[in-house]
């Protein structure tokens, strides 16, 4: 039991850190995969991540060239782009200030310290000189966050909604993922080559654990597989749900009634959980992404309105994805 | 002897805290200055930026607003600790148990009482009813145990001759103590080996000693276990800081006007199962911002229906609203009077001497030489509005007049303290800087006094003000346990 604003705080402040994390990471994997690209490849690629993080148009809006240097800043340090990283931990910070007594000073310090390390950086110059290292400071410091969280947070229910909106957020980025990377081929009328895929997994930093795996497979049914169905990896889909499920049965210990979340959460998780990969691939992967992403956003609503009780103040997803960002000073 | 960075020290005509007019440390400080002397100013520069780089990471900062967005600032905090020997905290803590004792007894009788201060002539009766402090909707609104103030911060200063005077009473919502409790934190990492010599009183135990006290007005029929919860404007406010950090030393929710709901006169907050009964609240909401029913309606940080569950006797708001009156500026002049009336005794802490401006013999006893007095509006804090007569120019002057002529009940004037000086690091040397004091006094099963409190430097030379909201500093205070180790 715990104050509905601050969970609400939690949460978001979860997704916040959780969705720097992706940005940097595909990033970092979009950029350095087009070094060794055809140069008509890469208008694609950028188009596919912004549609990955959800900001294709968005970013269409703003009428650039869909290049490497406008869609970096853009995703970067962009102000008036809610998603970009700057803004995700600036968000995230003013989110845990406002549960600054529920968690621990040393995640706060995590939080704020990388919040002000990214504000007093030359972020154009990085981008432009030195992106790996760049992408590789978000990432480090978004995984010490983790672990500083995992380490000095009691389980209470204040690190059930962290958690919450931590996975959701993991769980949709990689279903999008999946579903972009998936429909590009499609359209190519191609199954797809080697480096494709392994650019896709790389984007779910998932390469090294789906070699152990698959050997030397590059088969897109078990890229699919393992992204949607691994029991083992944490970024795979099923993985983050029954991390969630485990969350919400914690936060309604002792109740004789599975709550809305629960239930939505079960049915999706079941969907998924009894698939057949290789059945999938003869019919239509990209319906089944599209409810399998539903449900998930469907869970993410339905925690809003059993606890924090302010689907009327903010639908979560109509207007903005990143959610009620504290303004940041 | 001296040959370090105290060389060259000059305390000048000022009373100096650590260092005496013959240009000796007094006998309390002469261990930190041996210590010290040995520091070049260099690697003095050096802990500063790592006690600036430890308050920023950790997000001990105040916003400042009125520069368009608010800027966020660290408290500076000076490096040389200020110290105060056993036998003079002794003094100054009984005084403070004095003082704040009967300032809520005045509280208590004049809101749930005869108002027998009143009826027996010790104050005038005007004087209370058009205090800008003082509530009629707080009338009948009683307290348990009378502890209308249960946190109250009294102002301090010394004098050119050394003795120690109650500037002011901060009796609504003082704030500061988190950093009486950041600074210790901070000066403990930044210079460890200063304490080897010195065995300072932990002041650590604040939390646990608020919640205590305030487990102990929980309404009658309350659960025995009372949930108490920590009410603030939100993050926006300069304070959030601070609010945040009491609610963490104490364990329980920082709850906002919006999380909290009255219904029948009950107050609950609002959590992720449900609706929870709350018996206690700290509030740091000012008065006519805490229920838009009963003060200002465009309060939007309050909470309708909170008086009214205060009155049915569901929630104690703590400190009780109406408290305003006891540090109205004009009615300070009366606190020596409100000590002997209801405590039978002597003030132990002396006073500055004040003149009421609505009196016409006082009036014209000083209305000529204000360019020697300090003026201050009566309900205001913080230093607003203030006027420091020997700095202030003719045209200031006679501005201030205009506004005694007009409204004469809403000033006083007071004698120029010469506040004492402290060493203060400027640049790469020492400097004398004027400071203050601003003990913290909690009434819980006793009144208790944590051990020192908030030391206050007014950072630019020759300045007297030392308001953190205009350009003050901080300095981490020392009290010596004496021979028994208290």
């Amino acid at each position: 039991m715990m104050l509905a604003r601050h969970a609400e705080s939690l949460f978001w402040a979860g997704r916040q850190i959780e969705r720097a994390e992706d940005t940097a990471r595909m990033l970092d994997v979009t950029y350095h995969g087009l070094l060794e690209a055809m140069p008509w490849e890469a208008e694609r690629s950028w188009k596919d991540l912004l549609k990955v993080l959800w900001l294709d148009r968005p970013f269409a809006e703003l009428e650039q060239g869909m290049r490497a240097a406008t869609v970096s800043e853009f995703l970067v340090f962009d102000p008036d782009n809610p998603g970009a990283i700057v803004s995700a931990v600036g968000n995230a910070r003013e989110n845990a200030r406002a549960a600054r007594e529920l968690i621990s000073s040393e995640l706060w310090e995590a939080i704020n310290g990388f919040h002000l390390e990214l504000r007093s950086r030359n972020l154009r110059a990085d981008v432009e000189a030195r992106p790996h290292e760049l992408y590789g400071f978000v990432k480090r410091s978004c995984q010490m966050i983790s672990g500083v969280a995992t380490e000095t947070m009691p389980r209470d229910d204040g690190w059930r909604f962290l958690m919450l909106g931590w996975m959701l957020e993991r769980a949709e980025m990689t279903v999008r993922l999946l579903d972009v990377r998936y429909s590009q081929l499609v359209t190519a009328g191609a199954t797809g080559g080697f480096h494709h895929w392994l650019q896709t997994l790389k984007s779910a930093s998932g390469s090294e654990a789906f070699r152990r795996r698959y050997r030397a497979s590059m088969d897109p049914a078990d890229v699919v597989e393992f992204l949607l169905l691994s029991r083992t990896f944490p970024r795979s889909v099923l993985f983050c749900l029954r991390a969630v499920e485990n969350d919400l049965a914690r936060l309604e210990a002792g109740s004789p009634n599975l709550a809305r979340p629960q239930r939505i959460l079960g049915r999706t998780r079941s969907d998924l959980e009894f698939l057949d990969t290789h059945e999938l691939l003869q019919g239509d992967l990209h319906v089944f992404l599209d409810q399998l992403l539903s449900g998930v956003r469907q869970v993410a609503e339905a925690v809003a309105l059993q606890y924090f009780r302010s689907a009327q103040e903010h639908d979560i997803h109509a207007l903005d994805p990143y959610g009620p960002a504290a303004e940041v000073g | 002897m001296m040959t370090g960075l105290f060389d060259g020290y000059d305390p000048e005509s000022f009373f100096d805290e650590a260092i005496t007019s013959g240009g000796e440390p007094r006998a309390h400080y002469e261990a930190l200055v041996r210590r010290l002397d040995g520091f070049t100013s260099h690697q003095l520069a050096e802990r500063e930026r790592v006690r600036d780089a430890a308050f920023r990471q950790a997000g001990i900062t105040f916003t400042v607003y009125g520069e368009g967005e608010g800027v966020e600032r660290t408290f500076p905090m000076d490096l040389l600790p200020r110290i105060i020997p056993a036998d003079e905290w002794a003094h100054l803590e009984e005084g403070l148990v004095q003082r704040v004792t009967a300032l809520n007894r005045f509280l208590d009788d004049l809101y749930v009482g005869d108002q027998a201060v009143v009826n027996d002539g010790i104050v005038p009766r005007w004087l209370i009813t058009s205090s800008e402090g003082f509530q009629r909707e707080a009338y009948g609104i009683s307290v348990p145990h009378g502890a209308r103030c249960l946190v109250a911060g009294i102002d301090i200063v010394r004098d050119a001759e050394g003795t120690y005077r109650v500037l002011e009473d901060n009796l609504r919502n003082p704030s500061g103590v988190s950093y009486v409790l950041e600074n210790r934190a901070a000066m403990t990492r930044v210079l460890p080996r200063v304490f080897d010599d010195h065995l300072v009183r932990p002041v650590d135990h604040y939390g646990p000693s608020l919640l205590n006290a305030l487990r102990r007005v929980s309404p009658a029929g309350a659960d025995p276990d009372p949930t108490v919860v920590v009410l603030t404007p939100g993050v926006f406010n300069s304070a959030y800081f601070e609010h945040a950090f009491l609610a963490r030393q104490m364990g329980v929710e920082l709850v906002e006007g919006r999380d909290l709901v009255v219904d029948d006169h009950v107050v609950s907050m609002r959590t992720t199962h449900g609706l929870k009964r709350v018996d206690v609240i700290y509030r740091r909401i000012d008065d006519s911002f805490l229920d838009p029913v009963v003060f200002r309606s465009d309060s939007i940080l309050g909470v309708p229906g909170l008086m009214s569950a205060a009155r049915a006797g569901n929630v104690t708001l703590s400190n009780a609203v109406g408290n305003g009156v006891a540090d109205d500026k004009a009615v300070y002049a009366y606190v020596p009077d409100l000590i002997r009336y209801y405590l039978g005794a002597e003030p132990i802490l002396a006073s500055v001497p004040t003149y009421l401006l609505w009196d016409k013999e006082q009036r014209d006893h000083v209305i000529g030489r204000l360019d020697e007095l300090v003026v201050k509006p009566v309900a205001e804090s913080g230093g607003y509005g203030m006027m420091i007569g020997p700095s202030a120019s003719d045209s200031e002057i006679e501005a201030m007049k205009r506004r005694i002529e007009a409204d004469p009940r809403n000033y006083i004037a007071q004698e120029v303290v010469q506040l004492s000086r402290h060493p203060t690091l400027v640049d790469d040397h020492l400097e004398g800087r004027h400071i203050d004091l601003r003990p913290f006094v909690l009434c819980g099963d006793k009144v208790e006094v944590i051990p020192g409190g908030l030391t206050r430097v007014a950072l630019r030379k020759g300045s007297l003000v030392v308001n953190s909201s205009q350009g003050g500093g901080s300095k981490d205070t020392w009290v010596l346990a004496d021979g028994d180790g208290r």
